[in-house]
């Protein structure tokens, strides 16, 4: 059982790690990530930069949808606004560490742009217009071509630092990895802050968050843009890592793998964030060694049913989640910390 | 620290080991044991499975009959392949994955977007040399991708056969008219540009482009543009089936009579099969000799023999056959290169597949063939001819 | 080129789009039965569409039936599985958040796409020429048959399905539940059979849809896509608005063919969306939608 853990200040309240204990473990998780390519092998460092990205996208989407309630089904659009600007933005021969927020503001310039119908329209009119927003911007990658290079993509340099080239996973992770815990300690911290709580309020009832004093119209925008620009850095790490941008790449099937791994891991929440996007991310590699395995007992045709399957299974957790665990992951967490805390005076 | 905190630390350490121990086994263990590994991302599954499955047991039927005949310069080949789905975050996942156990020299990979989304890290690595079923003109470039080769002619290559057979058709001064009909994807507008320039070049008037998304969409409005255009000749490209057999029903409904062409991923036969009536009359260019062809080849003739083993093969597609021909294209990379005691490595891998030329397939391409371009530039048209598919022009180099 | 003869163009590019706009407002109104009927936007209306062509496949070509007893059992099995989708999807969703209902369907989407995959495998199938295709000659503008027909066919289903909401009982119910649940329920209205009918009829035109746009092109698992643009022509419309779904499809299907005319096809897909967006921007509710209003 977990005692002594005293509010004994406002600060010690609203601390983003309240206990000793937690710190230690952030500390041990901080090690941990940066001993990982060096044991983990290239391939998981692969999918740990994968993971990193999508956790910097997911992020930016729980703000928008998870914590101020405004539905975006054209995410992956604007990450690949991110991905582009960097593409340009090295054409242009400007370095990694500026190219990457402008990146971002790229993004959020866009956000802007298509958050405006948010201030007139709301819930499933917002959500087609979003989608409007993926189509468009979809065809403006394809058909610009003098910037983005058409359906032939464009390629990005490595990114590097005095002549040091980050090419290669190993050094690409270390460009992402602390982004990723950045950003994320970022979107935490938000919502310790007098913003982070007015998009609270709007999600739970825009009206009356007016009536509280909360302008819309600012901060409906802040989200969208806050939202866009985690878009857009996590886009601009894609281009360094994958190192070319093509328009298929951002389409509507990465949107809605983002809404997928914030609603399995949590709306909200920027633990289920993190969950979320890494059960998402680990999901097919499960699935693959499940098909693996079924083969080795003679299923040869297993494998046939590997891409019907995991879409099955996509689809599957996502109804299975918001029917039998609306708050995902995150929640199933809570739970399980709980019970250990109050073990064994409750089970 | 309470005594929670230490059972979680000894528990995510344990996990943190497990994870750790993940990505190492296998690695060193074939390094030693003399075996050559041919890595494989096919598309077994998904849009591309048509093809993906008779690539991957073409090549993987290879591998297995040139062990039984001794493996390449005394040492055994290992196929490693996992299916890709078609999609390219699978496919460089599994990429990855497989250069990372298995250090494998050759990679026999997928769509264009992986091609093109590996290409940074095969120059990297430089010890890989790669190929796929992508004819994407973008990677037949030894600066640009060194380390990659295509079995066949690019797309643009593979257009260029198709306009020499209809500027050779020419019965007068006057040349035929061609439209162009390509899907609004990477594949479809792949040759188009330099297309138009080799129609400008032969003189053939270029009277139409029509572009439109791949599959299942309603082609009537540009039916209508097609039919007051008046081409006599129109290619499609960047399909594989939909919506040409579409085309080609509702421009024989409007009366018009002009020939439909299609290029290497429209022109197997269970493809065409598929187009029914529609597909009568219907012209392709396919770089490769049909299992069907009248003449016979001993490499043909292999082909049959071994791929018949099987139950259920897809011996008789043209897709069995160029993961066949990649086989042997890789054999000669290894045997060059083995033979002249070099290491298999990328710059030395990529000498000997430059060196390939006036080398007989024993009957794939009518023509010896040369690979310098790091792409085969040569092709045959065809006529669909009632349930067959016959030559309807001699082997066309180009370039 | 003379001016006469860009007139004849215009004309007959006018006529085809209006024509092929059909189907659009059939697929349309799977779309808005559904919102009407239970508040919810059924993205997996493609993937509905699509199961009903392969089912409709699997009963005419593989099991060799005769097409209307292909129709019937397709019909029921497609009116199964939207009963089957209310009960263990969206009624457990009620009262939950937008996002929720709309993830829900997307997921169930994605099940449906992967299981006909599963079954049917990836490659395209074609469906028999079900509509006759001799083309009908005005002059010199040429109508194809296949999509003079469709149109007939999705203006008498049209029809056939505004009658049955205006003048059968269970429509009437279900129009009655649609704008008052608690009251319709008050009064006597079983609510749950008819958000129950209300997916199986939604089901119901989709698989026809599917049908037709199946036949007139050909049958694959991604044969759904089209729903998602017709989703945007629902918006211009109006959610709750059948007569605004019947317009928007016709001018969609106008604009997209125009497009094609003198824009190319690469912007086709565009059309309906930037239609949207402008029409958003301008009249947040659609042409013909009902205005919400707020209050605390």
């Amino acid at each position: 059982m977990r005692i002594g853990d005293f509010h004994a200040s406002y600060r010690h309240d609203e601390a983003l790690f309240d206990t000793r204990a937690q710190r230690v473990w952030l500390g041990l998780l901080l090690a941990a990530l940066a001993a990982f390519p060096f044991v983990g092998g290239s391939y998981l460092t692969y999918l740990a930069c994968l993971l990193g990205i999508h956790l910097i996208a997911a992020a930016g989407l729980n703000v928008m949808t998870g914590y101020t309630g405004l539905i975006s089904l054209g995410h992956a659009a604007f990450m690949g606004v991110g991905c582009y600007a960097v593409a340009v933005a090295e054409r242009a021969g400007i370095p990694f560490f500026l190219a990457l927020p402008l990146a971002g503001a790229a993004s959020a310039a866009i956000g802007l742009v298509v958050g405006i119908p948010s201030l007139r329209i709301k819930g499933l009119y917002f959500a087609v217009a979003t989608l409007a927003a993926q189509f468009v911007l979809g065809f403006v990658f394809r058909e610009w071509e003098s910037v983005t290079g058409g359906v032939r993509g464009a390629n990005v340099p490595a990114a590097s630092l005095f002549g040091f080239e980050l090419a290669g996973d190993r050094r690409v992770y270390f460009l992402i990895a602390p982004l990723a815990v950045l950003m994320l300690l970022g979107a935490r911290n938000l919502f310790r802050t007098r913003v982070g709580r007015a998009f609270i309020a709007i999600r739970d009832r825009d009206i009356s968050a007016e009536v509280l004093g909360i302008s819309l119209f600012r901060y409906k925008l802040a989200a969208f843009a806050i939202g866009s620009f985690y878009a857009g850095v996590a886009g601009g790490l894609w281009g360094y890592f994958f190192r070319v941008a093509t328009p298929e790449l951002f389409g509507l099937p990465l949107s809605v793998f983002y809404l997928a791994a914030i609603i399995v891991g949590g709306l909200g929440s920027i633990l289920g964030t993190i969950l979320g996007a890494t059960f998402m991310t680990l999901i097919p590699e499960f699935l693959r060694a499940l098909v693996g395995w079924a083969e080795a007992f003679g299923l040869e045709q297993a494998g046939v049913y590997l891409a019907p399957l995991r879409q099955v299974v996509f689809g599957l957790l996502i109804v299975g989640f918001l029917v039998f665990e609306p708050h995902g992951l995150a929640e199933m967490w809570r739970r399980t910390r709980r019970f250990f805390h109050l073990w064994p005076f409750r089970t | 620290m309470t005594p929670i905190d230490r059972r979680r630390f000894l528990g995510s350490g344990a996990a943190a080991a497990g994870l750790a121990s993940l990505g190492l086994p296998l690695r060193s263990a074939l390094a030693q044991s003399g075996e050559i590994v041919i890595g494989a991302a096919p598309p077994i599954t998904g849009v591309f499975a048509f093809a993906g499955a008779g690539l991957h047991a073409g090549l993987g039927d290879w591998v297995e009959w040139k062990n039984g005949q001794g493996g390449i310069a005394g040492r055994k080949l290992r196929y490693v392949a996992e299916d890709s789905s078609y999609k390219v975050d699978q496919s460089v996942a599994i990429f990855k994955k497989i250069v990372a156990q298995y250090k494998p020299p050759l990679f026999y990979g997928d769509s264009t977007g992986w091609a093109k989304a590996i290409a940074p890290e095969l120059s990297q690595l430089g010890s890989v040399l790669a190929t796929g079923p992508s004819f994407a003109s973008d990677l037949a470039d030894p600066a640009k991708a060194p380390y990659y080769f295509m079995p066949g002619p690019t797309y643009s290559g593979q257009i260029e056969v198709l306009l020499e057979y209809v500027s050779r058709s020419a019965a007068g001064a006057a040349k035929p008219a061609v439209a162009f009909v390509y899907s609004d994807t990477e594949f479809g507008r792949d040759p188009i540009a330099s297309g138009k320039a080799k129609a400008a070049k032969l003189g053939i008037p270029v009277v139409l482009e029509v572009v439109t998304k791949p599959g299942a969409v309603d082609v009537s409005a540009e039916v209508i543009k097609l039919r007051r255009a008046k081409p006599d000749f129109v290619i499609f490209h960047g399909y594989v089936l939909a919506p040409i057999p579409e085309f080609m029903r509702q421009m024989r409904d409007a009366g018009m009579n002009a020939r439909g062409m299609g290029t290497i991923y429209t022109m197997d036969k269970t493809t065409i099969d598929q187009m029914g009536a529609a597909g009568a009359g219907f012209l392709g260019v396919m770089p490769y000799r049909y299992s069907f062809d009248t003449e016979k080849t001993p490499t043909m003739a292999l082909i049959r023999e071994v791929g018949s083993r099987k139950p259920n093969n897809p011996w008789q597609t043209t897709f069995y056959t160029q993961g066949w021909l990649v086989g042997m294209i890789f054999e000669q990379v290894l045997g060059r290169t083995l033979g002249a005691k070099k290491e298999l490595t990328g710059p030395n891998m990529k000498a000997a597949l430059e060196s390939i030329g006036k080398w007989d397939t024993g009957g794939i391409f009518g023509v010896p063939i040369a690979l310098k371009t790091h792409s085969i530039p040569v092709g045959r048209v065809y006529l669909v001819k009632g349930s067959t598919i016959v030559p309807n022009s001699d082997w066309i180099t180009i370039g | 080129m003379s001016g006469a003869i860009d007139w004849l163009l215009l004309a007959e590019f006018s006529l085809v789009g209006l024509l092929s706009g059909g189907v659009l407002a059939l697929i349309a109104l799977g779309f808005v039965l559904v919102y009407k009927g239970t508040r919810v936007i059924n993205f997996a209306l493609g993937e509905f569409m699509m199961v009903g062509a392969y089912l409709f496949w699997t009963a005419n070509v593989f099991l060799a039936l005769p097409w209307w007893a292909a129709l019937a059992l397709t019909l029921a099995g497609v009116a199964a599985l939207g009963a089957l989708v209310e009960r263990f999807v969206l009624r457990p969703l009620a009262g939950q958040p937008v996002i929720s209902i709309v993830m829900a369907t997307i997921g169930l989407g994605a099940v449906l796409h992967g299981l006909a995959e599963a079954v049917w495998g990836g490659a395209n199938l074609s469906l028999p020429e079900l509509l006759p295709r001799k083309p009908l000659l005005l002059g010199e503008i040429l109508l194809p048959g296949q999509v003079l027909w469709s149109f007939a066919l999705a203006v008498a289903l049209i029809a056939a399905f505004t009658a049955y909401f205006r003048w059968s009982k269970d429509g009437v119910s279900m129009r009655a539940a649609a704008s008052d649940p608690v009251t319709a329920y008050a009064m006597g209205i079983d609510v749950r059979r008819t958000q129950r009918l209300t997916w199986m009829f939604a089901g119901v035109t989709g698989a026809v849809a599917g049908i037709i746009v199946a036949s007139m092109t050909s049958l694959s698992p991604s044969l759904g896509t089209v729903a998602l643009g017709v989703l945007a022509v629902v918006i211009l419309g109006g959610l709750d608005s059948i007569a605004g779904a019947i317009v928007a499809g016709l001018i969609v299907g106008l604009l997209e063919s125009l497009t094609v005319a003198f824009v190319g096809g690469q912007a086709r897909d565009l059309v309906p969306y930037l239609v949207v967006l402008v029409i958003l921007m301008v009249r947040p509710y659609g042409l013909f939608g009902t205005r919400d209003i707020e209050r605390l």
